[in-house]
C-alpha cells in the first residue's frame, strides 16, 4: 500500500457555519495504480490533490503515506517525505518565467542538495527522454503550451517521485497535445509510477485504471477499468 | 544553489528594467548622499590624527582673566616649552610653532621679477619633522632647521618657485620689515587636508632672535604667556594632570602673583573642539542628515522590493511544491538583496568619486582624495555596506518565504500584495522625511535671509574693502588721493583693519569702574562716519575733534558697560596710563558677528592725513571705498586695482566687498543651507520614484478591477482618481506628521541666533502643496496610463 486516507475531513467557516472542502473520503492507493479523480468545478478535487501532496492541511481523519502518518508528522518530516516521492504536474504548468527549460527542471534537485554532476546526469537523460534536449536553454514563454507541459511532467520526474499528481494536466492544452501528455502517463505507469490526476474529461479520466467520483467533497463512487 | 539564485535575480533585474533601476537607483543616490556626508564628518573628526603620536600630543593653553573676562591664549613665552620638559619628566619633547600674522612677500633670488604674497609661513624648531609625522622628501630630518635662516618649502611651492629645479641650497628672499635671506635646505610633502597645521613655508625658529619683528620676544626667560605656539609630546598620555600641575608650579615660581591657568588639550581635539568653531558648527547635524537619507533609501527599497516579489509569489509557490524550504526560499531573497545591495553599492562609490569635486565644491571644503582609503574611512563604508545588506534583506526574505504554495498557485496571477500596510507606511515615512527637510531647508534659507538683512547699524552695500600691507608705505596717500579722484567713488575711509575681521583690545578703567575691563578699539580716520553711514547719538560739537589728541569716540553699549552718565561728554576713560575724554558717542553698530549683543566700542579718530599715512601707510591698514549704487562694478576694481599696482606691486592687490564679508560670518549656515538644498532634491527624488515605482505596481495589481469597472462604466477621471486618491491620503498624512517635527527641530535651531526670523504657516502650507503636487504628477501618470488601457485586453488575460 502506498497511500492510505482514512474519513478525511476538511472544511472552512462560512458565517459560523462549516463548509465542507472534503467530506469523509477514504481512499487506498496501490503502488502503480493510475487513479483518475472527476467531478464538476468546485467538487473537491484539486483539494483532495493537495491533501494528497501534503501541501494542504485537514482537519480530521488519517493519512498514511509509506507507513507514515503524514497526519501526525510536522512541517519538515513532511516536507521530506513528499520532496522524496511526491511530482506535481499543474494545469497551468507553473514553470518559473525567469529560468531556462534546463535550470527548471534541474530545480528540484537543487533543494534535494545533489551533487552538479549527478544533475547534469539526470536532467541530461529526462531531456532526452522527452525529446527536448534542443530546447534546453529556451525560456518557458519560448514554447509552445504542448512543450511547457512536458517540461513541467520533467520537473515532477526527475527526483523519480513514486507518486505523480496532476491537477488537470491536459486543460490548457488542445485535444491533440492532450492525447500526447495522456499516453506519456501511460507509460510512465507502465514503468512503476503511480499516478493520480484530477480531470473534467471523460475520455482522459478512461487512461486511468480506477476512476473516483466526487461530489461537493464526497466520494460519490468509483469505477474500475 | 547559489549560481541559480544569482541567476534568477539577474533575470528577474532585466525583465523589470524599470522597477530594478528605480530600486537599485533609489538606494544608490542615498547611499551616495551618505558615504560623501560621512566621506566629510569621517575627514573632520580624523584631524591631526595622522601624526604618529597623535594620542598624546598637547598644546598647551593659558586661562586668563581680565577685568571679568575669560580669555584662552596658546602664545607661550619662548622659554615655555624648555622649561617644562626640564621640570618635567613626564614630557617626551616639546616644539614651538609660530606663523607670520601677516602675509609675507617671497622672492626666488635668481628670478627677482617673481614675487608672491605668501600666507602660511611658519617658524618652527629643529626637531619639527621629528615631533610631527611630516614627510620631508629633500633635505635631513634633523638638519634641515637646526641653522638660522633655513627654509623648507612645500612640494607646491618647491615648483611654484623653483619649476623642476632642484630647490636645495637655493635662495629665496622673505620681505617683511626688512628683507631676510633664506637658504632651502628642505622640501616637504603638501600637508594634508586634514591636518590644523599646514605651513606651505617652514623656517628654522632660531632665525628668530635675529630679526627686527621677533628679537623682543626672547627677552624674558620667565614662565608665562608670549608669542609662541607651543606643543608638547608627552611619554604617557595619563601624565596630563602632572604635566599641568607642574606648569601650574612654574608659573606661580616665576610671578607668585600669576593667576593665569595653564592646561594641555589633545591636539586631536583642537579642529572640532578649537575656539573657534565656526567651521565645524553643524558637523553632528551632518551625520543625522544621512541617517535620514539612508533610511529614505532603505525605506524605498523595502516598499519596492516587497512589491516587487509579490509578483513574484507563483514562483514562490512552483518552489515551495518542488521542495523548497522557508529556509531555502528566504535565503534567495537575501541573495538577491545582497546582489542588488552590491550594484547599487558600486554605483554609490562610482557617483561618490564622480561627485566628490562638486559636492565639496558647493560646501567649499577641500578634502584630499586619498582620504578615500583611509582606513577609518574604509571601515565606516564597510559597516554601511553590511548594514544595509542586513537590513534590506531580512524583511523581504521574511514576507516571502512566508508565502502559502497553495494559495499562490490557484490564482494564476498574483493577487494577493503581501505587506500593503508596510508599504503604505513606507510612502508615508518617506514623505515625512522629504517634507521635513523641505520645511527646514526653507526656514533656514529664510533666516539666511532674514539675518543678511538685519540692519546692523552701518551701511553694507556698494563699499569695497582694500586691505594693504606695510609695502604700501608713504605711496598710501598718492594712492587715496587717486582713488577719490576717481569717478564713481563718493567716499572713502582708513580703519586699521577690514570690519568683521577683529580688531585691537585695550584694558579700559573708568571713574565708576575702577577694574580693567578688555574694550575693542577701532582707529579711523574722520570720513568712517560719513563713508559707512554710522548714525551720531551725540555729535561732538567741535567739527575738528580730531585735531587734539587724547579723546574718543565711544559707542552707546559702551556707557552702561562703564557705567557712565546718560550724558557722557567730557568724562573719561583710562587706558592703562593714558586718559582720553569722551568727544561723542555713535549709534551702537555691529562689528563683530551676529551672536552676541553688540559689545561696547571706542574710536580713535584721526585726521585724515594722519591716518592715511600712519595707519594706512606704515602698518598696512584697511581703506574703505563707497562708489556710486550704479556704478560698473568690474570697471571700478579694474581701475582701482591699476592704481593699486603703480603704488605698490610687491604685494598682489586683494578686495572684498563689505556686505560679502558681512556674509561671510554665515558660512556654516550657509553651509548647511547648501546641504539642505542637496538633500531635499535627493529626498524628494527618492520619494517620488518610490511613488512613481508602487504606482506602477498598483496599477499592475488592479488592472483586472480597473478593467472591469471600465466596462460597467467608469470613466477615465474616476479610475485616476481612485487610483491616485490611496496615495494622496498618506502624502497627507505626511504633512500632518512633518510639519510639527519640522517646527520644532526649526524652532530649536533658531533659539542659537540673536535675530531669529519668524517661522511662517505659509511655509508649511508650500512644502506640502509642493510635495503634494510631485505625488500627483507620479501617481496620475501611472493611473491614466492604467485608465486608458482597453478593458478587453485586461480581462482576456485571466
Amino acid at each position: 500500500m502506498l497511500l492510505q486516507l482514512n474519513h478525511i475531513y476538511k472544511w472552512v467557516k462560512q458565517g459560523g457555519k462549516r463548509v465542507f472542502l472534503l467530506n469523509d473520503i477514504s481512499l487506498d492507493v496501490k503502488e502503480g495504480e493510475f487513479i483518475s479523480i472527476m467531478g464538476p468545478s468546485g467538487s473537491g478535487k484539486s483539494t483532495l490533490l493537495n491533501v494528497i501532496g501534503m501541501l494542504d492541511e485537514f482537519q480530521e481523519g488519517e493519512y498514511i503515506f509509506n507507513e507514515e502518518p503524514v497526519h501526525s508528522l510536522k512541517e519538515k518530516q513532511r516536507a521530506k517525505l513528499y520532496k522524496e516521492y511526491i511530482g506535481f504536474v499543474f494545469q497551468a504548468y507553473h514553470l518559473i518565467d525567469e529560468l531556462t527549460v534546463y535550470e527548471n527542471i534541474e530545480t528540484p534537485l537543487l533543494y534535494k542538495n545533489s551533487k552538479s554532476s549527478e544533475r547534469k546526469a539526470l536532467v541530461a537523460d529526462m531531456l532526452d527522454r522527452f525529446n527536448i534536449v534542443g530546447k534546453k536553454d529556451l525560456f518557458p514563454a519560448q514554447l509552445s503550451g504542448g512543450q511547457q507541459q512536458l517540461v513541467g511532467i520533467a520537473r515532477a520526474l526527475i527526483a523519480k517521485p513514486k507518486l505523480l499528481l496532476a491537477d488537470e494536466p491536459t486543460g490548457n492544452l488542445n485535444s491533440k497535445q492532450g492525447e500526447e501528455i495522456m499516453e506519456l502517463f501511460r507509460e510512465l505507469n507502465q514503468e512503476g509510477v503511480t499516478i493520480i490526476q484530477a480531470t473534467h474529461s471523460e475520455s482522459n479520466a478512461a487512461y486511468g485504471n480506477r476512476i473516483i467520483h466526487l461530489l461537493d467533497g464526497s466520494k460519490q463512487h468509483q469505477t474500475s477499468n | 544553489m547559489l549560481r541559480n539564485y544569482i541567476k534568477i535575480a539577474w533575470r528577474n533585474l532585466l525583465k523589470n528594467k524599470l522597477s530594478g533601476i528605480i530600486t537599485i537607483g533609489g538606494l544608490a543616490i542615498g547611499l551616495t548622499a551618505c558615504t560623501l556626508i560621512l566621506f566629510y564628518v569621517a575627514h573632520e573628526r580624523s584631524y591631526d590624527s595622522f601624526h604618529a603620536d597623535s594620542d598624546r600630543m598637547y598644546t598647551v593653553e593659558a586661562q586668563v582673566n581680565m577685568g571679568g573676562d575669560t580669555i584662552y591664549m596658546n602664545a607661550m613665552n619662548a622659554t615655555v616649552g624648555a622649561l617644562i620638559e626640564n621640570a618635567s619628566p613626564s614630557v617626551f619633547s616639546s616644539l614651538r610653532l609660530k606663523d607670520e600674522y601677516k602675509p609675507v612677500i617671497l622672492t626666488n633670488t635668481q628670478q627677482p621679477g617673481t614675487r608672491f604674497s605668501e600666507k602660511d609661513f611658519s617658524y618652527a624648531d629643529a626637531n619639527f619633522f621629528d615631533f610631527f609625522s611630516f614627510k620631508l622628501l629633500k633635505g635631513s630630518k634633523t638638519e634641515a632647521l637646526t641653522k638660522p635662516y633655513s627654509l623648507v618649502l612645500s612640494q607646491d611651492m618647491a615648483k611654484k618657485y623653483f619649476g623642476n629645479q632642484n630647490p636645495i641650497g637655493e635662495s629665496i628672499s622673505v620681505r617683511k620689515d626688512s628683507t631676510y635671506l633664506f637658504t632651502v635646505t628642505g622640501v616637504m610633502e603638501n600637508t594634508p587636508s586634514n591636518s590644523s597645521i599646514h605651513p606651505d613655508f617652514v623656517a628654522s625658529l632660531s632665525s628668530m632672535p635675529t630679526m627686527n619683528d621677533y628679537k623682543r620676544d626672547f627677552d624674558s626667560e620667565a614662565f608665562r604667556l608670549g608669542s609662541f605656539p607651543t606643543y608638547l609630546k608627552l611619554k604617557n598620555a595619563s601624565d596630563v594632570k602632572t604635566v599641568e600641575k607642574t606648569m601650574q608650579e612654574l608659573s606661580t615660581q616665576g610671578n607668585a602673583d600669576a593667576t593665569d591657568v595653564y592646561s594641555l588639550s589633545l591636539l586631536t581635539d583642537k579642529h572640532l573642539n578649537g575656539r573657534d568653531a565656526s567651521n565645524t558648527r553643524y558637523i553632528s547635524i551632518f551625520p543625522l542628515i544621512a541617517v535620514l537619507i539612508l533610511i529614505l533609501a532603505l525605506v524605498n527599497y523595502l516598499s519596492l522590493s516587497t512589491a516587487r516579489a509579490s509578483l513574484r509569489s507563483k514562483e514562490i509557490g512552483v518552489r515551495k511544491v518542488n521542495g523548497a524550504s522557508r529556509k531555502s526560499v528566504a535565503f534567495q531573497f537575501y541573495i538577491e538583496s545582497t546582489l542588488y545591495v552590491l550594484l547599487a553599492f558600486v554605483v554609490s562609490v562610482v557617483l561618490s568619486v564622480v561627485l566628490k569635486p562638486w559636492f565639496f565644491g558647493i560646501l567649499g571644503i577641500e578634502i584630499d582624495a586619498v582620504f578615500f582609503l583611509n582606513p577609518t574611512f574604509l571601515s565606516i563604508l564597510a559597516g554601511l555596506l553590511v548594514f544595509t545588506i542586513l537590513a534590506t534583506g531580512f524583511y523581504p526574505a521574511l514576507v516571502m518565504s512566508a508565502f502559502n504554495p497553495v494559495e499562490n498557485l490557484r490564482s494564476s496571477r498574483a493577487s494577493k500584495m503581501g505587506g500593503v500596510r508596510l508599504r503604505k507606511v513606507c510612502t508615508t515615512v518617506q514623505f515625512v522625511i522629504a517634507i521635513a527637510l523641505l520645511v527646514s531647508g526653507i526656514i533656514i534659507h529664510q533666516q539666511l535671509d532674514f539675518v543678511r538683512g538685519v540692519d546692523t547699524g552701518l551701511n553694507r552695500s556698494d563699499v569695497v574693502m582694500l586691505p594693504l600691507q606695510k609695502t604700501m608705505g608713504t605711496n598710501s596717500t598718492p594712492f587715496r588721493n587717486e582713488i577719490e579722484k576717481l569717478s564713481q567713488v563718493t567716499n572713502t575711509a582708513v580703519t586699521q583693519y577690514p570690519i568683521y575681521k577683529g580688531y585691537n583690545m585695550f584694558f579700559v578703567s573708568s571713574e565708576h569702574m575702577p577694574d580693567a575691563i578688555g574694550l575693542p578699539i577701532f582707529a579711523v580716520d574722520d570720513d568712517f562716519f560719513q563713508t559707512l553711514d554710522v548714525n551720531w547719538e551725540l555729535k561732538p560739537e567741535d567739527e575738528h575733534y580730531y585735531s587734539k589728541s587724547e579723546q574718543v569716540v565711544i559707542n552707546e553699549a559702551a556707557i552702561s558697560k562703564f557705567k557712565l552718565g546718560s550724558n557722557p561728554i567730557g568724562e573719561s576713560l583710562l587706558f592703562g596710563n593714558s586718559k582720553r575724554e569722551i568727544i561723542g558717542v555713535v549709534k551702537d553698530f555691529h562689528f563683530e558677528n551676529l551672536d552676541a549683543p553688540i559689545n561696547a566700542l571706542a574710536l580713535f579718530v584721526n585726521s585724515k592725513t594722519q591716518a592715511t599715512t600712519n595707519i594706512l601707510g606704515k602698518s598696512g591698514g584697511c581703506l574703505f571705498v563707497h562708489f556710486q549704487p550704479d556704478s560698473d562694478v568690474s570697471q571700478l576694481l579694474s581701475q582701482i586695482e591699476a592704481i593699486y599696482t603703480q603704488y605698490d606691486s610687491a604685494t598682489p592687490f586683494e578686495y572684498q566687498f563689505l556686505d560679502d564679508a558681512f556674509d561671510a560670518m554665515f558660512r556654516s549656515e550657509e553651509r548647511l543651507s547648501q546641504v539642505f538644498n542637496l538633500f531635499i532634491i535627493l529626498a524628494m527624488l527618492i520619494a517620488g520614484l518610490g511613488l512613481f515605482a508602487l504606482a506602477t505596481f498598483s496599477a499592475q495589481q488592479r488592472v483586472k478591477e480597473l478593467g472591469v469597472r471600465k466596462v460597467l462604466g467608469a470613466s477615465v477621471i474616476q479610475l485616476t482618481t481612485l487610483l491616485s486618491f490611496d496615495f494622496l491620503k498618506l502624502i497627507l498624512l505626511a504633512i500632518l506628521i512633518a510639519s510639527p517635527l519640522a517646527w520644532y527641530f526649526m524652532h530649536l535651531w533658531l533659539q542659537d541666533f540673536n535675530y531669529k526670523t519668524t517661522i511662517h504657516w505659509w511655509v508649511f502650507l508650500g512644502a506640502g502643496t509642493g510635495a503634494m503636487a510631485l505625488a500627483i504628477l507620479t501617481v496620475s501618470f501611472q493611473a491614466i496610463k492604467a485608465a486608458l488601457a482597453n478593458p478587453v485586453k485586461s480581462l482576456r488575460t485571466e
